[in-house]
């Protein structure tokens, strides 16, 4: 999940804050404090994540676009100029564009607000855009809620009293009701310094930045990874089942499938899965991936040499053109599979399905995939020639299974045209004539369409005159027949208007002596 | 949408009354007047449908659509009204479906114009609309026992559908009335019941119905509160394809879904076979998947939808999907469709294109599937090693037939069989010296020596055959065949050796007696090797030997002159090895099922001449290409 940074530098963010030591500090130092600990934290455990840093003070700038490299960052962090007034909206705009720009409005971001509560002055202070919130048109929407799902984190380089003495406190948390409630606001604990600053960009550490370790298994093969981004819990119902779901720490293969059969699924979200190497303490030593970046220590080398379950699976996965359905928790599955990145690269990936017992209705009820051994006979054949998915519904879509509709004119006339057509070309489309026949005799019935019944009958029997004189004797018997039968059942009685009775084609035998039978 | 929100339950009560039966006065011309046709036939005159048939046609399209898209979780019942209620289904997912819906309706019939229009109202349908709604369907019943204590938090909410032909506005007042009553009094009724659910929200939606031509005598409301529990909506709709439409929009308004048009779809055309034009198919499903689109601001919004119906589809080019499914491709939303216009050729051309997949159904089992596959794994993966370069066993075609069965949770007869024969292929392979692909990366020279390979071998496959004894007996059987045939790694012996020499000392218990058995059976083998070894060493360098024990024999080997030592061996010394043992056992068992061959029924010193017959017509020299017998 990528990151934005927006640093407040207008010229309150200057405030001196009294400490008991020798230098002097301003809030801007603090929160350069605050955000450097941020960096050292992702470098460490998201290096492959995204962020970007903007300033804004009446103006926004983005000082650094979206990157990995933190050391650029951190140089940002300490080459910012001192600026005019707070003007949030602005920058929220900037932020919107800077995202949507870079990632689209699918992708899930983080924006970190680092400001010290002094809302601005005037046009364009927060709550000159709050009172004007209600009046807004289409051309100038607030930039909130944010056009991607997004998480607003707003750390107040202030404390909680300073922050409730003006009514600040109020307007940041109108902006994140108005982001739909996602998000938090932090302050700092106590006296402005740098340990309670710490302490708060903790706190967001924690929320927001904790790495997501596992331990993949796979049978008796088993791997430690981190699952990049962090999963998300997840809320299946609200009503019902209100309690969000996280996923297992334990994350269980239970078998592999063709990719032709789980034909890309629909998902929650994507994971990166990154094997960690571990030592005897527990400590992490890193990620088991390379990396160009020379620094990077040793304990990569060394992890590289050890045989991975990670590497065994991706390359299996690859070569076998299958995935790994994997348990994430009760009833809630996913999948891991290898994606290429580009023609060389390629990364073991796993995507979490929506919780539920058939989260994949062409694969039925995930409980009831079994091994291929237990079937009397392989569903994909001696040759591999056959797949037992997509599962064939129990009852057909309408549109699967030849339904009547007459709303439309049109659809009535085409059901006639067809029996027409056939009676045309009796006695050789005898079995097609009753067939749309009796599609037609059961529609009528259903919908209480008795003088459908009848006027067919009558046209059934003008086309019985109709008939030239080269025509087969059958087919005068045959429409007569039919036209006799539509009739009986258009008097709507029980006897004759049963909607499982079918009407038969009339026996007749003109092969032989045995000619006349009616 | 909450699970049991109003749109889980939908009661549909239509009027049946002698009224019902008139005409919607809207004509359709059947008798199409086709090419070809003899000059001078007048068309039959059209024909036109009653109210009953408008009516019941457009609740089956607004079901259709909805059971397309929610095939399970979103219930209709169906009621019809005249001098009583005729309940057509039940809440029950088999009662859910077009077909029994169509023949139920049949079975009703229409409505007979000449029964007392004074016995027949529209109120016995909506007294029993309300009943049926307190009735709990099985998605509620699973929902409540599933949260036990906190079986309060599933909802009963619902949906009363009323299409008939109201007299006035009083009229309708009237039975919005009767509905409130009616689920006031059937709300104490459930709460005294474990049956029966109180109805926490309902949604009468009142259509008023009447001919084309005429004034309507009821005007159109929208919806209003009427008590806490009761909202109430009234559409005054012309009959014939206004009410279709009318039930068309409700059915997206219900269930919330949106239109998408496919655009520029090529199609064969039916009159001229070779020829190809595009079509437009519109189709609806859930709203949630335009969501994305929505936000990108890319939006394909085309205000008008055909038969201008009030809603805006987005439209889509149709791209022809290339047929490589090998390929796992991100998807954000899968999403369940109906077409607008279900079997017109264009709809039918495209569902069908899609629906052409072979398809194929397994049966359940008893043992939940899943589990049994974890367990499959879990015995799978006992002995996996991870790095082909680590594995000796697993890189040879002769252990194939083992490796591939031990797995298994019980083994057959045959299974057992075949793996005794894939360990006395290897006692074989062991015996020829054959070389094992033993991996000699990252050693110097070359590599482990041929018994050391051995040794590593059967280590490996003793390991694998271990990890699964528990399985069964027969497991149990495979290593004992194993253990009874492997040969003893070196330091085994040294220390036994050592250990015997003590014991020798002190006392000679059986162990003692046991172990110099075996010690003394792995010297005779240890020779026996030794001798082979010598014998054969240039040879089995010069020749490339496949592992698999299909490989056919290289022709021209030099008979194994050495191997009449071997028989006397066993015979001849007093204590008898596990292996010879075993062996004997094993020979007399198969003897006994099959007829001993000729020639070692004539065989000297367990030697027999091949070809005699050749030797009888060309004289001596053929002997020396025959082969010797083993076993």
């Amino acid at each position: 999940m990528p990151t934005v940074v927006v640093m407040d530098v207008s010229l309150s963010m200057t405030r001196p804050v009294s400490i008991e030591g020798s230098e002097e500090y301003q809030r801007k130092h603090l929160a350069a404090h605050g955000l450097t600990m941020l960096f050292e934290h992702m470098a460490t455990n998201y290096k492959l994540e995204f962020t970007a840093l903007v300033v804004f003070s009446s103006l926004w700038e983005l000082m650094v676009p979206f990157t990995r490299d933190y050391n650029t960052l951190q140089e940002a962090l300490s080459n910012m100029d001192d600026y005019d007034k707070t003007c949030l909206e602005s920058a929220l705009v900037g932020v919107c564009n800077i995202v949507q720009q870079e990632w689209g409005g699918a992708i899930p971001c983080q924006v970190v607000l680092v400001t010290d509560g002094c809302l601005g002055i005037g046009r364009g202070s927060l709550r000159h855009s709050l009172a004007t919130h209600s009046q807004r048109s289409e051309s100038n929407r607030f930039p909130l809620p944010f056009p991607f799902p997004s998480k607003l984190y707003i750390m107040c380089m202030a404390n909680l009293e300073e922050l409730q003495s003006t009514d600040s406190l109020d307007c940041l948390e109108r902006l994140i009701d108005l982001n739909n409630g996602e998000g938090q606001i932090f302050t700092i604990d106590g006296p402005l310094c740098l340990k309670n600053v710490q302490s708060m960009f903790g706190k967001l550490i924690d929320l927001a930045y904790t790495p997501f370790h596992a331990v993949l298994k796979c049978g008796h093969l088993t791997a430690d990874v981190q699952v990049f981004p962090r999963p998300e819990p997840f809320v299946i119902d609200e009503e019902i089942d209100p309690i969000p779901k996280v996923i297992n720490t334990d994350l269980e293969i239970v078998g592999f499938i063709d990719i032709a059969d789980i034909s890309s699924p629909p998902v929650l979200s994507r994971h990166l899965v990154l094997p960690i190497a571990l030592n005897k303490e527990g400590d992490e030593v890193g990620t088991g991936i390379t990396d160009d970046n020379e620094d990077e220590n040793s304990a990569n080398q060394i992890a590289g040499k050890i045989p991975n379950f990670c590497v065994l699976l991706h390359g299996s996965l690859k070569v076998e053109g299958m995935v790994a359905i994997v348990q994430l928790g009760p009833e809630w599955h996913g999948m891991l599979y290898s994606q290429a990145d580009s023609k060389k690269k390629s990364n073991l990936m796993m995507s979490l399905f929506e919780p539920g017992p058939e989260p994949l209705p062409w694969l039925g009820k995930m409980a009831q995939l079994g091994p291929i051994s237990d079937a009397k006979e392989n569903p994909y054949g001696e040759d591999d020639n056959k797949s037992p998915f997509p599962l064939q519904p129990k009852n057909k879509r309408s549109y699967a299974q030849n339904v009547t509709v007459w709303i439309k004119p049109s659809g009535l006339q085409t059901d006639v045209q067809k029996i027409l057509r056939n009676a045309r070309k009796l006695p050789e489309k005898t079995q097609t004539f009753y067939k749309e026949l009796n599609r037609l005799r059961k529609a009528a019935l259903a919908f209480g369409f008795l003088d459908l019944l009848k006027g067919v009958a009558d046209m059934l029997e003008r086309e019985c005159t109709l008939l030239p004189d080269t025509a087969h004797p059958d087919a005068a018997f045959q429409l007569t027949h039919a036209a006799q039968q539509l009739k009986l059942a258009s008097t709507g009685t029980s006897e004759y208007a049963g909607y499982d009775h079918n009407i038969t084609p009339l026996q007749t035998d003109f092969s032989g002596s045995s000619a006349e039978r009616m | 949408m909450k699970i049991f929100s109003e749109s889980h339950k939908t009661v549909f009560v239509v009027d049946h009354c002698p009224y019902m039966a008139e005409s919607c006065r809207q004509h359709v011309e059947f008798d199409m007047l086709v090419k070809n046709r003899t000059q001078g036939i007048i068309p039959l005159a059209p024909i036109s449908k009653s109210l009953w048939t408008c009516s019941v046609e457009s609740s089956m399209e607004y079901c259709r659509i909805m059971y397309d898209i929610f095939p399970f979780k979103k219930l209709v019942n169906f009621i019809v009204s005249d001098s009583g209620a005729h309940v057509l289904n039940s809440w029950t997912q088999e009662d859910q479906n077009l077909q029994e819906l169509m023949a139920a309706l049949a079975a009703v019939g229409p409505p007979n114009p000449r029964a007392d229009p004074e016995c027949c109202s529209i109120l016995h349908g909506l007294v029993a609309a309300v009943e049926t709604l307190c009735k709990i369907t099985e998605y509620q019943h699973e929902a409540r026992t599933l949260l036990m204590e906190n079986a309060e938090r599933v909802g009963n909410r619902g949906r009363i559908i009323c299409i008939t032909n109201a007299k006035s506005d009083s009229h309708v007042r009237m039975l919005e009335d009767c509905v409130q009553e009616t689920i006031h009094e059937h709300n104490k009724l459930a709460a005294n019941s474990d049956h029966l659910m109180q109805i926490q929200k309902c949604e009468l939606v009142l259509i008023h119905t009447y001919p084309v031509g005429e004034d309507s005598l009821v005007s159109d409301r929208p919806k209003k509160e009427l008590s806490p529990v009761l909202t109430s909506e009234v559409h005054s709709v012309r009959a014939g394809r206004h009410l279709a439409t009318k039930l068309n929009i409700l059915v997206q308004q219900h269930f919330d879904l949106a239109s998408t048009t496919i655009t520029n779809i090529p199609m064969k055309e039916e009159q001229h076979a070779n020829t190809s034009a595009n079509y437009d198919v519109e189709l609806l499903h859930h709203k949630d998947a335009h969501v994305d689109f929505l936000k990108s601001g890319d939006n394909h919004l085309s205000g008008s939808s055909r038969e201008g119906s009030f809603k805006e589809t987005i439209t889509l080019k149709w791209c022809t999907p290339r047929t490589n499914n090998i390929e796992l491709h991100y998807c954000t939303g899968a999403y369940r469709i109906s077409p607008v216009d279900v079997n017109s050729r264009p709809s039918s051309c495209l569902t069908n294109f899609l629906l052409n997949d072979p398809r194929y159904k397994i049966d359940g089992n008893l043992e939940i599937p899943l589990e049994r596959a974890k367990d499959q794994l879990e015995k799978h993966t006992r002995y996996w090693p991870m790095i082909i370069s680590q594995t000796t066993i697993f890189n040879m075609q002769a252990v194939v037939p083992l490796a591939s069965v031990i797995v298994k949770e019980s083994l057959t007869e045959e299974d057992v069989l075949n793996c005794q024969k894939t360990i006395y292929n290897l006692v074989d392979m062991e015996r020829k010296n054959d070389p094992l692909p033993i991996s000699t990366v990252g050693t110097r020279g070359k590599g482990p020596k041929r018994d050391e390979q051995y040794r590593i071998m059967w280590n490996e496959l003793e390991t694998l055959v271990r990890a699964h004894i528990n399985n069964s007996e027969k497991h149990q059987r495979v290593l004992e065949c194993l253990m009874a045939c492997r040969s003893k790694p070196p330091e085994e012996e040294e220390r036994k050796k050592r250990g015997r020499k003590r014991e020798d000392k002190e006392d000679k218990s059986e162990k003692a007696v046991k172990d110099y058995e075996q010690e003394k059976s792995w010297q005779d083998s240890e020779r026996l090797k030794g001798i082979l070894e010598r014998g054969k060493e240039e040879l089995a360098e010069a020749e490339i030997i496949k592992d698999s024990p299909d490989s056919p024999e290289p022709p021209n080997k030099k008979p194994l002159v050495e191997m009449d030592e071997t028989p006397p061996v066993e015979k001849s010394k007093g204590p008898v090895s596990l292996l010879s043992l075993w062996s004997n056992r094993i020979n007399t068992a198969n003897s006994r099922k099959h007829q001993e061959f000729a020639g070692r029924l004539n065989s000297v010193n367990n030697r027999a001449e091949l070809y005699q017959h050749l030797k009888e017509e060309n004289g001596m020299e053929t002997t020396e290409n025959g082969k010797a017998s083993r076993q």
